[in-house]
């Protein structure tokens, strides 16, 4: 196996140009998928360990965006205070990914990239209007998340492109935001359901916009428009948030695997909303 | 908390070791395991398992061998062999009771797991490329995975041909345990309870998978090295199966990296020994991956059971029956054996008059089940402990209360009809849970639940047996040496797979020798060095083996003081005595080092042997029938656990935030070590009840890693809190009992309990997940709309 270790943007770009190139973030999705292929030998793998300009977390836009850089670990991220303070539902997501290894090697580019829709991170970066930033040789682009996952696996991401940062808009201090992830253990567990939450309110508490997002219940994250209108003007009491988890629960239509069936995700898919009477 | 106990000083005048004899050497990484110690110039040797679910098949559970197509394989550049069938010499049919189980099919394959070539190669690679390129035609065959629908007419046979058709069909073992009337019993008891439950299949998941090592040397001895639970039967089984002399194959066992019931039998053995047949001499390693380990190792068994409890109206059990269908797997393994300890278990560890259990061990197409941890009885108790639970409900009488009124003491005749003469203090350990402040404060603790959570707490008594029952001779030879250099050196010959008996070994020599506990050094089993002593299995480790070293020991101390006598002119030998590292003469304080005497002795001199063999159960009943061997028994350890649990209401999941054993494993001989058996089955009971859910679809295994197969980890478990209620086993060295295997039968009913007290469901169906929880709640919350 050939592994590259660029050691800045350039030579990074330049790497990408080679025959069957992949991106080696922290490996942990990445390595695994290769065991299980008799040709790995033959890859030629390109480590970001060694691009620093990929790494950090930076305010940007007078204190509205924070800029994380791609290979930045969940680790690194968790223990940084703009993210545990501005984004405690992002800090939540990654407190529960993995296990401590996982965490310490794994990338919030990875976990992108990898488009899986019970990846954990996924959620509240959708709920927050992520933008992704995007290098190649022909030069960046920048994309919001959701026009970036297009499937269960699948990104928007061109041959020879690297996700270098991920900008992230921070809501008022105000909003009440929450994640939870519902796995069938408490660490190294992949998600059977998860939700994400941005709520905001207005004066007398009624709510003026919610969004949500869900993880493991469909092909991609699952977004239910219908469940955030039937908030919105009500204030957030568990009847209010009853009527919009009965939406969510009606419209869901999960598959059945080896972690749970459709109808157990189905009803937890609303459940989960009336956690949010309890904050 | 400090331990307690009660053995006097006078009886333990050496220091305690602080840590267990193989702690330093283990955490250290220092300590070699099987396959650490194969040479570097093996062969590697690998399985072709064609039933497993690959890239281009969904798997076959039961199909014929129509062909197997080796050339490309073959062409492999260092790929040596590939052996089939054909190549098995001796009977190919391996097996510790029922021998079924071939060691390369040749016809059939019963399961997704079972191998019908062996790969010998030059590499790890080119094993890997020569398993792949081989090609097997197989020929699905409809199959049976439910043991109850195998038991219809008409079902597709097990072992339809071949070795070992048995006669009854898919059927391997029926047997009873009968005493009294309980039907006629059951018909007149004022209060009757009853219910259906079930148990799934549960993998052992060790950390050190199934591996060893194996070299026919020169003078034709074949020399292996695996990671066994039972060196000594290992040689027959292998000489059975490959025609072998047995005494002609030497097995060592260094410390195992987990053993729990999953290497005892073979796993690799026979197909190492057969590789190391074909190698010309060379030495050969073979090591399953997780993926193999998990698809190819034995199980414990699903279990399905229907009970019914009889009372009278002041709670005194009156009789209970119990039909119980174990699944097997493809083969019997131990399946008739783990049945019967589990039936003998099955009216739980209460005086009940009148029983009648009947069970059934079926043959299916699903992974083969052999000896977990909890043999047979983790699947009982959360059945005797749910209708104690339903009878207590139903009388409206204290669910503790009832159990102490009828816990088994010594002296009582159990469910089997065997007279207690052994140890017995299950009401001591329900009193030591009663007297807990978790128990004592429970009330306020539920009523603080926050939102969305119930809490409950729940209480299981269980037991288990220890020893091989009447039958089978449990017996243990225990070999001593002092060393040329003036310590001793015990020749273990029971395996060490991480439960700490050989930590214990040393600890029970330095004490009756009066040495430091660094005076005492270890020898890991070997068939040529160690007498043999059976399996480390059944709670029977310690005790048998124990007692077999603590008559060595005083063998040891009355030969050196002899000898020494000439040495320091005393002529009386009563006035000699052990002490650290010297024999002293206790009038003038003279001593003669062990040293010398180490060297002044001849080495035939050095050694004391001393065997011992577990007492059974005398006039044993004749409640029994169908079984082989193995029933009954007659020593049993006792505990009583309490779980308090947080059920979540909205997504059903279950969290054990407190969890308390208490258990009556005799005299407590090292307090970590007695701990850390009581935690680590309560920890793989709580896997057990709550989070792994082994599942198979038509015999393929659903949960074939451990990304699916969900044991729990450090976040999902509690501090489990261990309290020693310490009794005197009066046959047991130094009064102890085994208590490797009582832990895991407590948490699936103490949960399930702890879970009816949060929700006022009960669950009979185990593990209870996530989805059968909020499913139970829905279905209560729509009685309650209902009845409202
Ligand atoms: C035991 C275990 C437990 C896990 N638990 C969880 C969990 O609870 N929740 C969860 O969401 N995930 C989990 N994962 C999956 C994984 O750890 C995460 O998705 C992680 O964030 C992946 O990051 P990585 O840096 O390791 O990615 P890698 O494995 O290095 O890469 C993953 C994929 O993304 C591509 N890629 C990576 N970085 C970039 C980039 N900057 N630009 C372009 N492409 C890129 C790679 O080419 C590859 O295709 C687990 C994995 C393991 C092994």
């Amino acid at each position: 196996m050939n592994v590259l270790f660029p050691r800045n943007m350039p030579q990074l770009v330049k790497a990408l140009g080679e025959p069957g190139a992949r991106i080696l973030a922290g490996g942990t999705d990445l390595l695994v998928r290769l065991r299980a292929q008799p040709d790995a030998k033959l890859a030629t793998l390109v480590s970001l360990d060694r691009v620093a300009a990929l790494r950090g977390v930076a305010l940007e836009k007078p204190g509205t965006v924070l800029r994380i850089g791609a290979a930045s670990t969940h680790a690194e991220l968790l223990a940084h205070p703009l993210v545990r303070a501005r984004l405690p539902m992002l800090a939540q997501a990654l407190a529960t990914l993995g296990s401590p290894p996982i965490r310490n090697m794994g990338t919030l580019g990875g976990n992108i990239c990898t488009a899986s829709p019970a990846g954990d991170t996924l959620p509240p970066l959708l709920v927050l209007g992520a933008e992704l930033e995007l290098a190649s040789a022909s030069g960046t682009r920048s994309l919001p998340l959701a026009d970036f996952l297009l499937g269960p696996g699948r990104t928007a991401l061109q041959p020879g492109e690297a996700l270098t940062a991920v900008r992230v808009p921070l809501p008022e201090p105000s909003a009440r935001q929450h994640f939870e992830k519902v796995g069938r253990r408490d660490a190294l567990a992949v998600a059977v359901v998860s939700l994400a939450a941005l709520v905001r309110t207005g004066g007398k508490g009624a709510i003026t916009s919610a969004s949500l997002a869900w993880g493991a219940v469909a092909p991609g994250i699952w977004r239910c428009p219908e469940a955030e209108a039937a908030l919105v003007g009500r204030k957030l009491t568990l009847s209010a948030l009853n009527s919009a988890a009965r939406i969510a629960s009606s419209r869901v239509q999960p598959i059945s695997d080896v972690r749970a069936s459709a109808d157990y995700r189905r009803s937890v898919t609303g459940n989960l909303l009336l956690r949010l009477a309890a904050l | 908390m400090s331990p307690k106990s009660r053995v006097s000083a006078a009886q333990r005048p050496c220091p305690q070791p602080s840590v267990r004899a193989d702690a330093l050497s283990k955490a250290t990484g220092a300590e070699r395991y099987a396959l650490d110690l194969a040479p570097a110039d093996c062969l590697f040797a690998g399985a072709f398992r064609p039933g497993a679910p690959s890239g281009s098949s969904p798997g076959i559970a039961h199909g014929r061998v129509r062909g197997l197509d080796t050339a490309a394989a073959l062409a492999e550049p260092g790929v040596l062999r590939v052996l089939t069938a054909a190549d098995v010499p001796g009977t190919n049919l391996q097996g510790i009771v029922h021998k079924d189980q071939p060691v390369l099919c040749g016809e059939v394959i019963r399961h997704a797991g079972d191998p019908v070539a062996l790969v010998l190669a030059v590499s790890a690679e080119a094993l890997r490329r020569g398993l792949a390129a081989l090609r097997a035609d197989i020929e699905p065959l409809p199959g049976v995975f439910d043991p109850a629908a195998a038991l219809k007419k008409g079902a597709p046979l097990v072992h339809a041909q071949g070795h070992a058709a048995p006669k009854g069909g898919n059927l391997l073992l029926r047997a009873v345990i009968e005493k009294g009337d309980a039907r006629k019993a059951l018909r007149d008891a004022p209060v009757v309870v009853r219910g259906e439950f079930s148990t799934p299949a549960q993998e052992h998941a060790f950390l050190e998978t199934q591996c060893g090592f194996a070299q026919v040397l020169p003078d034709g001895v074949l020399d292996m090295t695996v990671s066994t639970q039972a060196p000594f039967r290992d040689r027959f089984e292998i000489g059975h199966a490959l025609g072998l002399d047995p005494f002609r194959i030497r097995v060592r066992a260094p410390y195992l990296g987990g053993g729990f019931g999953g290497k005892d039998g073979a796993t690799v053995q026979c197909l190492l020994a057969l590789a190391a047949l074909k190698a010309e001499g060379r030495p050969v390693r073979m090591a399953w991956d997780r993926e193999e380990s998990i698809l190819a190792g034995y199980k414990r068994h699903a279990v399905r059971l229907r009970c019914e409890l009889g009372a009278d109206s002041d709670g005194t059990l009156l009789a209970y029956s119990c039909r119980a269908l174990y699944d097997t797997g493809a083969y019997a393994h131990l399946g008739g054996e783990v049945m019967e300890l589990g039936m003998e278990h099955a009216a739980g560890p209460y005086r009940v008059p009148h029983t009648f259990v009947e069970g059934r061990c079926v043959y299916t197409n699903n992974p083969v089940a052999g000896a977990f941890r909890g043999f047979g009885v983790a699947q009982m108790s959360p059945a005797f402990e749910g209708l104690m639970d339903a009878l207590a409900a139903r009388l409206g009488m204290d669910p503790q209360a009832l159990r102490r009124k009828n816990a088994l003491r010594t002296g009582d005749t159990n469910s089997s009809g065997v007279t207690l003469t052994s140890s017995a203090h299950l009401a001591e350990c329900l009193d030591a849970l009663e007297a807990h402040p978790l128990w004592a404060g429970r009330e306020a603790w539920r009523e603080a639940a926050p939102p969305f959570i119930r809490r409950g707490v729940g209480v299981a008594a269980v037991f288990n047996g220890m020893g091989y029952g009447r039958g089978l001779p449990d017996m243990a030879i225990a070999k001593l040496e002092l060393t040329g250099e003036g310590d001793f050196l015990v020749y273990s010959a029971v395996a060490d797979m991480g439960q700490g008996n050989a930590a214990a070994f040393a600890t029970l020599a330095a004490q009756e020798l009066n040495q430091q506990p660094g005076a005492v050094r270890l020898l890991q089993p070997d068939t040529e060095r160690c007498h043999p002593s059976g399996s480390s299995s059944a709670g029977r480790t310690t005790y048998t083996f124990g007692n077999a070293l603590l008559k060595a020991c005083a063998a040891m101390r009355d030969k050196l003081l002899s000898r020494a006598a000439l040495f320091l002119l005393a002529d009386d030998i009563a006035a000699l005595e052990l002490v650290p590292g010297a024999v002293r003469h206790k009038a003038t304080d003279r001593m003669l080092p062990l040293a010398v005497l180490g060297r002044a002795l001849e080495r035939d001199d050095r050694v004391c042997v001393a065997e011992f063999l577990m007492p059974v159960a005398q006039d044993p009943p004749d409640t029994g029938r169908g079984f082989v061997i193995g029933f009954p028994h007659l020593f049993f350890a006792y505990a009583a656990h309490l779980a308090r649990i947080e059920v979540d209401e909205l997504t059903g999941r279950v969290r054990v935030c407190d969890y308390v054993c208490a258990t009556d494993g005799g005299r407590v001989l090292d307090r970590s070590c007695f701990d850390q058996q009581a935690q680590g089955g309560a920890a793989q009971g709580i896997g057990f009840a709550l989070t792994e859910d082994f599942s198979t679809r038509q015999g393929l295994i659903l949960t074939g890693d451990l990304s699916t197969c969900l044991m729990p980890t450090a976040l999902d478990l509690p501090d489990i809190l261990s309290l020693a209620v310490e009794g005197d086993e009066p046959t047991g060295p130094r009064g102890l009992k085994g208590v490797g295997e009582v832990g895991l039968n407590g948490p699936a009913p103490a949960l399930a309990s702890a879970l009816e007290d949060a929700t006022g469901v009960r669950l009979r169906d185990f593990p209870l997940a996530p989805e059968r929880v909020l499913a139970a709640l829905k279905q209560r919350q729509g009685r309650a709309r209902r009845k409202a």
